[in-house]
């Protein structure tokens, strides 16, 4: 008996399209929490004199922090039950594969974001792959993402995979 | 703060950047989480974890191991260091309390067009021998004379 794809239909016609948009703005406080919950207490992230006297107009943000500038607003009625929001990855929901784990993320950096910087984010779903593991199949989906500020600079581009597992 | 600065010229491939160690705890992780917006449950409902998806305790999110890693890095280059690339896979989970490690080496250099110093490193997260977390990353280090 053949095993049935863990991959839906609608899932896999997604292929090729924008999983997500978003907007956000690079807020300082809001990147020295997470560089605080990280223990990184780099003085690029904290001291202007410090970030000046290396070359920068100001404190910056650190790099893989900017993806969580564009994070929206979810209302607790519109999370998964497993408490997790979808809404960056396009809410694939993967019914026959619901358990889910970051796989591995790549990205180039190309410019620096300073407080205030508007950032927009272009998701696009690259491939969404069955694969067999040593714990058994699992669905592997890739992103590639673009950041861009409000002069419309390249800042990032990011190539992020998730792992969905029956 | 004053912090040492890495030039292009000091480094050589096989030099191995000061290993990071963390034990992350859950007070931690519930920071983390916070700061990321991340609601998912398998990072502080112990009881989803464990009954919904089969895991012994919560787990150490995989974005957290990425930052401690990068950290590793960013602290390594100083603050004329620039990271230009960044690659992490989530290989294995960790549990909080038990002691990673964030570490890397030099694997090769070269100078770009423009005469930026460019460095290749491995990187990994570990718990002991187990590596949690594979990687390599592009940094760009100034050379020693340039001061622009």
């Amino acid at each position: 008996m053949s095993e049935q794809s863990l991959i839906d239909d609608q899932s896999a016609s997604r292929v090729g399209t924008v999983a997500a948009t978003a907007t956000g703005e690079v807020n300082r406080r809001d990147w020295q929490r997470w560089a605080a919950a990280v223990g990184d207490h780099n003085p690029l992230w904290f001291d202007p004199e410090y970030a000046r006297a290396q070359g920068y107009r100001d404190i910056i943000c650190p790099p893989l922090y900017l993806q969580y500038a564009v994070l929206g607003v979810t209302a607790l009625d519109g999370v998964r039950p497993d408490g997790s929001s979808g809404a960056m990855s396009g809410s694939l929901a993967f019914p026959r594969a619901p358990r889910r784990m970051a796989g591995g993320e790549s990205t180039s950096f190309f410019g620096a974001a300073y407080h205030r910087d508007e950032i927009e984010m272009v998701r696009t779903i690259e491939s969404i792959v069955e694969k067999q593991g040593r714990s058994g199949r699992f669905v592997l989906v890739t992103w590639r993402t673009v950041y861009r500020n409000q002069h419309d600079e390249l800042i990032a581009e990011a190539t992020t995979s998730m792992i969905a597992r029956p | 703060m004053t912090r040492e600065q890495l030039f292009y010229d000091d480094v050589q491939p096989g030099d191995a950047l000061p290993t990071l160690t963390v034990t992350v705890d859950e007070r931690q992780l519930f920071f983390f989480s916070a700061a990321t917006y991340n609601g998912h449950r398998i990072h502080y409902d112990k009881d989803w974890a464990r009954t919904r998806e089969g895991y012994d305790d919560v787990i150490v999110q995989g974005p957290l191991q990425a930052a401690l890693l990068a950290r590793a890095v960013t602290d390594w280059i100083g603050g004329r260091g620039r990271l230009v690339r960044y690659a992490v896979q989530n290989r294995a989970i960790a549990f909080p309390g038990a002691e990673l490690s964030f570490g890397g080496s030099v694997t090769a250099k070269r100078l770009s067009d423009g005469n930026i110093g460019l460095v290749e490193v491995d990187i990994a997260g570990r718990r002991d021998d187990t590596v949690l977390m594979p990687g390599t990353a592009t940094v760009a280090l100034p050379l020693r004379g340039d001061q622009s």
